[in-house]
């Protein structure tokens, strides 16, 4: 289902932190890069979408129905919602853990469905050796591929991404994201993802959106994007857009 | 595939976990019976195990004296230990998983405090905050007391920016401040009275009744679905605020939601025994160990474990001394603590090692 933002206005008290925001037309199994630098409202643009946070004006529409409206739980199971990663010290595995996600939109009893459901997407993720581990002794990056694997264990139609790759290291990068395009291949969420390494940005991502100050700034295609004057300004650098010999894209940047 | 195998693997897994935690609520709940006829069967009268059993099953099979010891007076007690135990630490695992603090359970948060005072203001001046409850006087003021201050905790769990240490911390100046009342009270009463408020405060079972037993099942049977109806949710809020959240948890309303209910649970249980710490602390930290936080599990066997624990101090209140019945208070922090201290000692080493 294609995901459209209108108008979108939202903030905390009195402070507006997004500003007239319109995403027009993400179509399903699209990957978007959210790209901008720190404070630029990504976090609360996701917030706003899943519906933690009400906006004060405009709309988002999946399909062409509002989903401003649907209670929290119902919203939940269409949206899901990635925050950046917190460490946790509770006493339940990793399988119970990707369980309980899965079960807040299921009904009470656990059925076999449900369970072959977390570990197929365990497996997808390459997690299955981690099944039985106390989600309080995995490392930083476990336990943000374990955050994934809670969230696109409930098949949502949006998926938002926080800074998914934040504590990862180059190899589980790549395989994060590589298991995330695959798992959106097969079913065909749309997919918006923060991210702030603007190469694995430009590797991974159909469409990027650069955000600044609460504004879209430019929504388009990573090599259209990545070439503009303005990723170098709003990051404060100097940036290049190259391409390498093999035809990826990179983004040569220095301090300005 | 190996995939196929690692998910038949998982799956089979956690059918074996599920079935060692349903093996566990099983063993607690063979000990919680053993404990509890125990108790029932130990007392003043040496009477023998099967006589006993006998008048359980049927009254009047050893004549009146026996059927009023036993069915009077050794009963309610027996059953009170299990009741409040579970009531106890019930009320303390759901606020530790709502306040998201190993610390938080009645005691620690100024709840039996306030329990005492409300007591105490009913012993040595006799004002009642409830009109006309007769000779429920001390236990309706410890209870309207409790209450309230369950109230301010769900006050000020809704205040921007109180994290859960400064929960405890409004714990203990709750504490504090109720103390000072609480030693005001004595300042000002009678040696008799002063008695009637130390006796309180160290906590008994021989307050019993069938009346309370009858409200505190009631509240019971009320809460444990209750909360059994939210356990995923609040499984969820062990993974974090943000993250219960982020899955569609209501966090602000849930907590609001199970306050209420723990709050008549903790706030009935210290005023029918007085001040009885530790079992809220103990009861869901073992069932923690035992089953880990699913609160599928976790819920069901804090309670058992909390009413085993107070069940096993009845019986030994009444067998240390014979003819003495010590307050169980008193035994729940002597012997407790330690056994307790040692437990979560040795888990530890196991987790280092």
């Amino acid at each position: 289902m294609t995901l459209d933002i209108t108008n979108l206005r939202a903030g905390y008290g009195k402070t507006e932190i997004l500003h007239d925001v319109s995403v027009r037309n993400v179509e399903p199994a699209t990957f978007v890069g959210l790209i901008g630098p720190n404070a630029s409202g990504k976090s609360t643009l996701f917030k706003t979408i899943a519906g933690l946070l009400k906006p004060t004006a405009g709309h988002i529409t999946i399909g062409g129905e509002d989903i401003t409206h649907l209670r929290r739980k119902d919203r939940a199971q269409r949206v899901a919602y990635m925050p950046q990663a917190y460490g946790c010290n509770a006493l339940l595995t990793v399988f119970e853990s990707v369980l309980l996600a899965l079960k807040q939109t299921t009904g009470w009893r656990v059925n076999s469905d449900n369970l072959d459901r977390v570990s197929e997407t365990l497996s997808a993720l390459g997690l299955s050796h981690l099944a039985n581990r106390g989600i309080a002794d995995l490392s930083g990056g476990q336990a943000q591929m374990i955050a994934v694997a809670q969230t696109i264990v409930r098949a949502p139609e949006v998926i938002l991404l926080d800074e998914p790759t934040s504590a990862l290291d180059l190899h589980h990068q790549l395989s994060i994201m590589t298991s995330i395009r695959n798992e959106m291949d097969r079913k065909k969420p749309v997919i918006i993802a923060a991210l702030h390494d603007l190469n694995l940005a430009a590797k991974f991502c159909d469409r990027l959106i650069l955000l600044r100050e609460g504004v879209i700034l430019a929504d388009g295609q990573p090599g259209e994007i990545l070439a503009l004057p303005e990723i170098g300004e709003t990051y404060r650098v100097k940036a290049d857009l190259e391409r390498t010999s093999k035809g990826a894209l990179y983004v040569d940047a220095r301090l300005a | 595939m190996s995939v196929d195998v690692n998910a038949i693997e998982m799956r089979q897994s956690y059918a074996s976990q599920t079935a060692r935690r349903y093996a566990m609520i099983a063993i607690v709940t063979g000990l919680l019976a053993l404990s509890f006829f125990f108790d029932v069967a130990t007392g003043p009268g040496n009477y023998p195990l099967s006589t006993v059993f006998e008048v359980f099953a049927d009254p009047m099979s050893h004549g009146v004296r026996l059927k009023v010891i036993v069915w009077d007076y050794r009963l309610p007690v027996a059953v009170t230990a299990v009741l409040v135990g579970a009531l106890l630490a019930v009320a303390g695992a759901q606020m530790q998983t709502i306040l998201n603090n190993p610390l938080a359970e009645p005691f620690t948060l100024g709840v039996s405090a306030a329990a005492s005072f409300g007591a105490s203001l009913a012993i040595v001046l006799g004002i009642s905050i409830i009109p006309a409850v007769g000779h429920l006087l001390v236990t309706a003021n410890a209870f309207v007391f409790a209450l309230a201050t369950c109230g301010f905790i769900l006050f000020a769990t809704r205040l921007k920016g109180v994290g859960s240490e400064t929960m405890i911390l409004f714990g203990i100046a709750v504490f504090f401040t109720f103390s000072a009342l609480l030693a005001l009270m004595q300042y000002m009463a009678s040696e008799d009275q002063i008695a009637r408020i130390v006796f309180w405060m160290m906590g008994s079972l021989s307050r019993a009744s069938w009346e309370k037993i009858g409200l505190g099942t009631v509240l019971l049977c009320i809460a444990i679905p209750f909360s059994l109806y939210r356990t995923w949710p609040m499984t969820a809020l062990r993974m974090g605020e943000a993250t219960a959240e982020s899955m569609g948890v209501d966090v602000a309303r849930l907590r609001v939601e199970m306050l209420i209910c723990v709050s008549l649970l903790a706030a009935t249980a210290v005023s029918f025994v007085g001040t009885v710490g530790f079992v809220g602390l103990v009861g869901p930290h073992i069932a923690r160990l035992l089953v880990g936080e699913d609160q599928r599990y976790f819920v069901p066997l804090s309670a058992l474990v909390g009413a085993l624990v107070l069940s096993l101090t009845s019986l030994i209140s009444k067998s240390i001394t014979p003819g003495v019945i010590y307050p169980i208070g008193i035994i729940t922090s002597l012997i407790g603590v330690p056994v307790f201290v040692s437990i979560i000692l040795s888990t530890r080493r196991e987790r280092l090692s």
